[in-house]
């Protein structure tokens, strides 16, 4: 979708909110929104863009809609344009769209089922990641966070279960979903490259988290479990055959949150199976790790400082990617065996609902660029390579 | 020294609710439960409206650290993932405690907070008495 018809789309979107939100003037109906607009350079990866150049592709725009129904059953909705360079097909997504329905209410504990599409609410910023005055910095960690996989890494179609309750020691919440993500073209490029010809299908996402705050603690802990199949039907002309994919995760958390500062990591190890694919009887397994610890000073109301260290292995038993370039035959450098991050960033609120962020990024490796399976190594042909944002953010 | 005693009981939060929730008590863990917007009904069924004074307000800042052991950025930061995941509502924010006062008594369903000076006689509130954690369980 080119860009002027996908800002068509939202503006359309809109008008469309606003002549309704006017019509329904009522209690039940509320909408909120986001705009922003950025940009960012990254010279020696295709991070962003493939000439490197200062690039303005770092806009996004979203609206959304709840309608409480009746006090048990509610109907949320959000929709949002998204250009984000190389980093994720651009243009206009229904974020979510589902029912959610309380089936049980206590005094300290209540269960919801959300049915349709919902958000992945089982990483600390995965329900939020394009909403950028919610989330930390513009680029999040890319051990977690990989933004060639955020299409399918941000929700599913399917149903979710979400319990949460505050007991005798401390506030708990479980959530469930299971479901799948629908794969436009251009994502299969991003994943797989220009040379697949074919269609990537995921076949299922089933998740599961648990999160713990123990009572008057500033500490909060968490476990996700991600379990994921995916098929690729190949095309009659494609460099890629008919094969599939299996990945697990775990991914521990932490959280604590003090006045004046806050600390967050999340930890992951990834399992991915690919099965022919790249050609007839291909069979490979990897174990990758990856963590980052971050950490946030709010010097005063309007001013946050962010650094953050992020760690991520592609083959733990590779961690120098030497192997990845013997088995390539010395096409793909060891470098794309991993890829370890410092970022430096500052947040300042202009106004009630007004920010600007900014960030630097030093990275060492390229193993978290995409496309993820066949490595584009003309472009990403430096070890080291740095990346800088600024972003003007306004919501309502 | 003898002003102490005198800001310290202006700056407490007194709870408010409308008449219509029919309620005169709550724990400390139902009260974080509808200020996070988790607890979205009253036991008599009727849809909880949650009313908030803005985040640089100290009266809501000493609310919100003293009654809901949380400090005022992580609330906003829940408020945030709630209303942009689709997973609940934010409460309504009004200007000053004169306003929630109003807001409070026409809503029904309507929670809030004041200073526990303010004068609610005649208004149409009812004052909740807070209950210490773990007094419910």
């Amino acid at each position: 979708m080119n860009k002027r018809k996908g800002i068509g789309n939202v503006v359309s979107l809109w008008l469309g909110l606003t002549l309704a939100s006017t019509v329904w003037a009522d209690n039940d109906i509320a909408w909120h929104g986001f705009l922003s607009q950025g940009m960012m350079q990254a010279s020696d990866s295709n991070f962003v863009n493939d000439s490197g150049d200062v690039s303005f592709k770092l806009t996004e725009v979203g609206v959304n809609l709840s309608y409480q129904i009746s006090p048990t059953l509610r109907l949320a909705s959000q929709a949002v344009y998204l250009n984000g360079g190389n980093r994720y097909p651009e243009g206009v997504r229904l974020d979510y769209l589902f029912l959610d329905w309380n089936l049980y209410s206590a005094e300290t504990w209540q269960v919801n089922l959300n049915l349709g599409r919902f958000k992945n609410y089982h990483w600390l910023y995965s329900s939020t990641r394009d909403i950028p005055h919610t989330r930390p910095s513009i680029i999040l960690p890319q051990s977690l966070y990989y933004d060639a996989f955020r299409d399918f890494a941000k929700g599913n179609d399917g149903a979710a279960l979400l319990a949460q309750g505050d007991g005798t020691f401390g506030s708990w919440e479980f959530n469930w979903s299971y479901g799948d993500t629908p794969i436009e073209r251009d994502l299969t490029t991003t994943l797989l490259g220009d040379m697949a010809g074919g269609r990537l299908e995921q076949i299922f996402d089933h998740q599961m988290s648990f999160y713990f705050q123990p009572r008057d603690s500033f500490s909060q802990f968490g476990v996700a479990f991600v379990n994921s199949d995916f098929k690729y039907l190949s095309s009659e002309q494609d460099a890629f055959v008919d094969g599939r994919a299996n990945t697990r995760r775990v991914i521990f958390n932490y959280k604590y949150s003090a006045e004046f500062w806050d600390l967050s990591a999340e930890a992951i190890h990834e399992n991915v199976i690919y099965q022919n694919m790249l050609f007839p009887g291909y069979y490979q397994e990897l174990h990758s790790q990856g963590v980052y610890f971050q950490g946030r000073w709010f010097a005063n109301s309007d001013l946050t400082f962010l650094a953050r260290l992020d760690l991520f292995d592609l083959n733990k038993n590779d961690r120098s990617g030497e192997w990845l370039e013997e088995q390539s035959g010395g096409l793909i450098p060891h470098y794309f065996g991993y890829s370890d991050t410092l970022t430096l960033g500052v947040t300042y609120r202009l106004a009630d609902n007004w920010s600007v962020q900014a960030e630097v990024h030093r990275f060492k490796g390229t193993g978290r660029l995409s496309p993820a399976v066949l490595p584009d190594t003309q472009i990403n042909d430096r070890e080291y390579w740095n990346l800088w944002a600024v972003q003007l953010m306004y919501w309502f | 020294m003898l002003l102490w005693p005198a800001q310290a009981m202006a700056s407490d939060a007194q709870i408010i609710v409308n008449a219509d929730a029919q309620v005169e008590s709550l724990s400390q863990a139902q009260l974080r439960r509808i200020f996070t917007m988790r607890q979205r009904q009253w036991p008599n069924g009727l849809l909880i409206k949650v009313f908030v004074l803005p985040n640089q307000n100290a009266l809501h800042q000493h609310f919100s650290k003293s009654q809901l052991n949380m400090f005022p950025y992580q609330l906003e930061r829940l408020w945030n993932k709630l209303v942009y995941s689709g997973l609940s509502e934010r409460p309504v924010e009004v200007y000053d405690e004169q306003q929630m006062l109003q807001l409070v008594a026409q809503t029904p369903g309507a929670i809030g907070y004041i200073s526990v000076t303010e004068n609610t006689s005649g208004v149409g509130v009812i004052k909740l008495a807070i209950s210490e954690e773990g007094d419910d369980e």
